[in-house]
This record gives C-alpha cells, structure tokens and sequence, in this order.
C-alpha cells in the first residue's frame, strides 16, 4: 500500500513538475512573439492603432507573467508597456489611471531586481545601506533598474500630494543613477533623459541644476542623433517651463509639430506622441508664462 | 441705404455697450517656496479655482511654486514692483513685512498647536492691522509646522551643536539673535544655496533647520543623518496679498478674497500637521536619526537663551517687548484655564 502512494505521489509530483516546465518553456518559446510585437509597436504610425492594441498586448503579457513569473524579459517587456501606455495615452487625459499603470510596471521590475538580491526590506530601509546593494547590481540589471525607476519616478510625479511616495523620490534616483553608470544609451538614451528631466523640472532651491540638465537633454540628442523628438519635448515641458522661457518653449514646440517624418523606423510610434503632444502643451503656454 | 447705415449704427452701439459692461478680470499672482503638487500646495490650486468659480471668472491666481520666483525677499520685491501680487511667506518673509509677528514663533514657548492656535486666534486682529499698516493685507496663517534641527553629524548637546555649521536664513534677525545667544557661529545662506551647499563634499553647512515635511520636500533628508528630537518652534506661515492688489478689487472681490483665504489657510494646517506627523516615520525609515532628548537643566538652559534673544530682538525694535509680553500672559491664562477645567 505504501509503495503504491509513494508510486502515485512520485507520477503526481513528476506531472506537476513536468506541467510547470511546459508552460515556462511555452513562454520561452514565445518570447520572440513579444519581441516582435514590440518592435511592431514602436514603428506604428497610426496612434489610434496602437492606443487600441497597446492593452491587448498588456494582457497577453500578464497572462504570460502567470505561467512564467520568473522569466525577467517577459517582466522588463510588462513594464516597459505599461509605462508607454500610461505615458503615450492616459496621462493627460486621467492622471489617475496612469499613476496605477506605471504602479504596475514598477512592480514588475521591482520583482527582478528582488530576484537580484534588491529585496523589499532592502528598499523599504534606510538609504546608505540601499546605496550599497544598488552598487552591486551590474550590466543584466539595466533593464530593470531603468523601468523601475521610471515607471516609479512617474508615480511619485502624480502622488506628490503624498509624503510618503515623496520619501521614495530619493530611490528612484538612485536605481536610473545606477542605469546611467552602467549604460547612459539604454532605451534611447533613456537615463540621461531622466536626469534632464529631474534636474529641469525643480529650482534650484529643490535640487534642480539647470546647466546639468541641459547637459543630459544634449547627450540624449547627441544619442539620438537628433531623431527623437521626445527629447525636445520634454526640454520645453520642463526646462523652458522653469526657466520663464516662453520663447524656447513655443519655438521648440513648434519645431516639434512642423517636423518631418524621421526616417529611423523604430522612433515612428515615439514622435508620433511627442507631436500630439507638442499640441497639447502649447495650448498651455498662455496658463503657464 | 439709410437703413443700412442704421443697422450698422444700432450693431456699433451694441458693441460699445456690450464691452462697456464686461467685467473687470483680475489676476493674482501668487509665489511660494512650497514646492508644487504636494497637499500643501493643491490647496492653493484648489482656492484658486474655487476663486475663479465663485467670481464668475473674474478673479483667479496664477501660482508660481517651489521657489521658482526666488527666495522670499526677491518675491517681496517683486510684489512691491508690482510683478507679483501675493504670496505664502514663512516667519523669515513675514519679519521683513511686519516683525512682531514673530512673537509667535519665540522658541520653546508652545507646547502643543492647541496653544499656538489660541493665543494666535487672540491676537490676530493686531497682527493684521500690522500687516496693513505695511502695505500688505493678510489672507490667512498657514504654518509651516514644528522645526528640528538636521544635521549630517551627531548632536546630542548644546557644545555638540556650537561645534556644527549651521544654516542661517540670510538676514534673519531672529536667527541671528538666538544664534548669539546660544554662542553659536551660524553661516547666513539664502535658503536657494541650502541643497547644493549639503550636496558639496566640503559645503559650508552641515546642519539646518527645517520642518519634518519641509526637509523630505526639499530632498534636505537625501543630505542628512541626524535630527533634534526636540523641535524649537512652530514655524509660522502668512498668505498675503498687496493692499496696492487688495484696494483695487471691488468689494465683492476683497470678501470672497478674504473669507476663502482663512478658510484654504486652515485646510492647509490640518494637511501640514499630518503630513509633518507622517513625515518623521518616514525619516526615521529612511535612516534619519532623532536624538537629544533634553534633561530638565537643558530645557531651562535654552528657554534661558531664548530670554536674551527676545532682549535682543526687543532692544533692536524687532520684536518689541510688550507682544512678548502679550503672548506669555494669554498662554498663561490659557495653561491656567485648562488646569482648572480638568
């Protein structure tokens, strides 16, 4: 009798183990899918198109994550979408929405980096010693130190009206500090944009250096080889904003607008946002200056 | 064709009319160190659109936060050249419109808010009339909430702190006061030098003073290890406006004005307060240390030190002894009262 349930336990076990590797190896094998369905993504000349399949692909993610909640790709990919999405299309509509989106990209890096040893009690204690684990971290981690902290960062942006997401500002600075030092040309230039925006976006009282962040925006664009027009979007949104320059801001914006078509395929989904963008702010500027 | 010209003459009149009648719109804008989006500063955003509302769109503010107009004497120059009509001003603003308002943030002189909200309350009315006796009418009192020293060493004593680099608020004649009291040799800084003088490896300071709220919102925390345990005083707060701004406005406009800014003013202490609370756990997570918890002799030393600053500050026509005075015994009556009634 003994022998049979150990039999049958054995077969049980062995099945369940067998299952769970069928459907990680399944995720596996479809990662090039999502590969390519983000590239797709980022061609995209029809935001429309791309506002309407963005959540299908999110979706298709998250079911994906269930099955393989240690693939690290299929994370970074999650987190990646869900800060697009809630930059490209919620954002300036319902601030709200987009801030629980980019809570959930954040959450999806932050479960690599804990698989890195960054684990919760880590970033929940005090900053040296975070400081020091941070460091550790090397080249496989870019990818999610840098969506963790812009997806965080962004959240924090929309809860300032809270002391403690306040209180986290300090740590997403220092997980895309780290992502600059390892790779500064990481998703376009993605960290030094970071820095631009945080050291534009503050006076001087509050931290902000104004000739630093126009240091990151011209390392961004120099990256970029001048092809991303998000980089001058974010200079007027930001810098021009806090410096009372409604000049720079209303010409650069204009240029925004007025610009032709980039011929590097895979910027065509991001300057397509940046000019609707563009649109939006310069319908600020009599609010702001 | 007469009656073409008449048409044209009646559709001129309508015009000239019609624009003779539209309302005035006034706009006041408004500066503050208070860096944007936080509770604290929403409730500005919130009087302003209740203002706009309420006015039927002819009067709004145009908010300009976090500083970007400069430190508090560059926004009261800038409201006394008229590009700016308003502000939210802190004890150190505030003694350079009207000094004796001070009284209210004397050192160790309140144990609680409840105090503070008293005599404040009690001696309101003359604080206003020295507002505008100044030019400036004030709206409502916003603190800024209890003060505590941060510093990146220790201090656990009154020789700890002497021997520190202490951030002084360039000019401030009460900081300068209690500083000579205490024997302390502070390095006077416009408060837009603090974060990149904590930031420098070999910056000049190393210890300032600040509410909880106000050191995480201004990222002084990121710069810092140590905090007092023991605050000095509750940071005070005005908002204000000209009365050059204030008189131009039709009567209608200076109530809603007034009644809407004491109102946002105590929403902003009930927002301030907590979050100050909230802030201190999140200080201590973050690796802020608060220490010195004073004995009975350090306590009557300091209120010793806070006696020969209000000497000084009375001697220097800043703070003249009677409001001193007038506090003490109202707080008394006030410590007296309760007693009685327990």
């Amino acid at each position: 009798m003994k022998k049979i349930i150990s039999r049958i336990c054995f077969i049980w076990i062995t099945v369940q183990l067998g299952a769970c590797s069928i459907a990680e190896l399944t995720v596996k094998a479809s990662m090039p899918m999502i590969e390519g369905g983000m590239v797709a993504m980022n061609r995209e000349t029809d935001l429309q198109l791309a506002e309407a399949a963005m959540p299908a692909n999110i979706e298709l993610m998250e079911g994906m994550v269930i099955n393989a909640p240690n693939n690290e790709d299929l994370r970074n990919y999650a987190a990646q979408a869900y800060y697009g999405y809630a930059y490209g299309f919620i954002e300036d509509d319902n601030p709200q929405r987009a801030a629980a989106f980019y809570r959930r990209g954040l959450n999806h890096a932050l479960y690599n980096l804990q698989q890195s040893g960054l684990t919760q009690k880590i970033l929940s204690g005090d900053l040296p010693h975070l400081q020091l684990k941070i460091n550790a971290l090397d080249d496989d981690n870019v990818p999610a130190l840098f969506w963790a902290a812009s997806n965080w960062a962004k959240w924090i942006d929309h809860n300032r009206d809270k002391p403690e997401a306040i209180a986290d500002l300090p740590k997403a600075v220092m997980l895309m500090q780290r992502a600059l030092e390892l790779d500064e040309t990481f998703f376009m230039a993605g960290p030094h944009i970071f820095f631009a925006v945080y050291n534009g976006s503050r006076s001087p009282m509050l931290g902000g250096n104004y000739p630093l962040s126009e240091t990151h925006f011209d390392s961004a664009r120099k990256i970029n080889k001048n092809e991303l027009l998000i980089v001058d979007l974010l200079q007027a949104e930001y810098l021009d904003r806090q410096k009372f320059d409604q000049i720079a801001f209303h010409n650069r914006l204009t240029r925004i607008i007025n610009s032709s078509d980039s011929s590097n395929k895979d910027l065509a989904l991001i300057n397509k946002i940046a000019k609707r963008k563009a649109q939006k702010l310069l319908q600020k500027e009599s609010e702001w200056f | 064709m007469v009656l073409k010209t008449n048409v044209f003459f009646i559709g001129l009149l309508l015009l000239i009319s019609s624009s003779a009648f539209a309302e005035k719109t006034y706009t006041l804008k408004f500066a503050s160190l208070i860096p944007a989006d936080t509770a604290w500063m929403n409730n500005i955003k919130d009087w302003s659109n209740e203002l706009q509302k309420k006015s039927n769109g002819r009067l709004k503010i145009k908010i300009y936060p976090g500083g970007v107009m400069g430190d508090e004497p560059d926004v009261l120059r800038k409201i006394r050249s008229r590009q700016l009509q308003g502000a939210f001003f802190t004890g150190y603003g505030i003694g350079r419109i009207y000094p004796p308002a001070r009284v209210l943030e004397m050192p160790f002189l309140f144990q609680n808010t409840e105090e503070s909200d008293y005599v404040r309350k009690k001696i309101m009315p003359d604080i206003e009339r020295g507002f505008q006796a100044k030019g400036f009418e004030l709206l409502g009192w916003p603190e800024i909430g209890f003060l505590h020293f941060f510093s990146k060493y220790p201090i656990n004593s009154l020789e700890e702190l002497k021997t520190r680099h202490i951030w002084l608020w360039q000019g401030d004649a009460m900081g300068e006061a209690f500083s000579q009291a205490a024997g302390v040799s502070p390095v006077p800084l416009s408060i837009m030098d603090v974060y990149t003088q904590l930031s420098a490896s070999h910056g000049s300071i190393d210890t300032v003073y600040n509410s909880p709220f106000g050191a995480l919102a201004m990222q002084w925390h990121t710069k810092l290890k140590y905090a007092s345990n023991v605050p000095l005083t509750n940071g005070i707060g005005a908002l204000v406006v000209s009365q050059r701004f204030f008189r131009s406005l039709p009567k209608d406009l200076q109530t809603l004005l007034k009644t809407t800014g004491e109102i946002t003013a105590e929403k902003i202490n009930v927002d301030s307060r907590r979050d100050n609370q909230k802030s201190i756990e999140l200080l201590k997570q973050s690796g802020i240390k608060f220490l010195w918890s004073w004995s009975e002799d350090e306590k009557q030393q300091m209120i010793n030190i806070r006696d020969q600053a209000a000497q000084t500050l009375n001697d220097a026509g800043y703070i003249p002894e009677k409001h001193f005075e007038q506090v003490r015994q109202i707080l008394q009556q006030y410590r007296h009262n309760k007693n009685t009634n327990k």
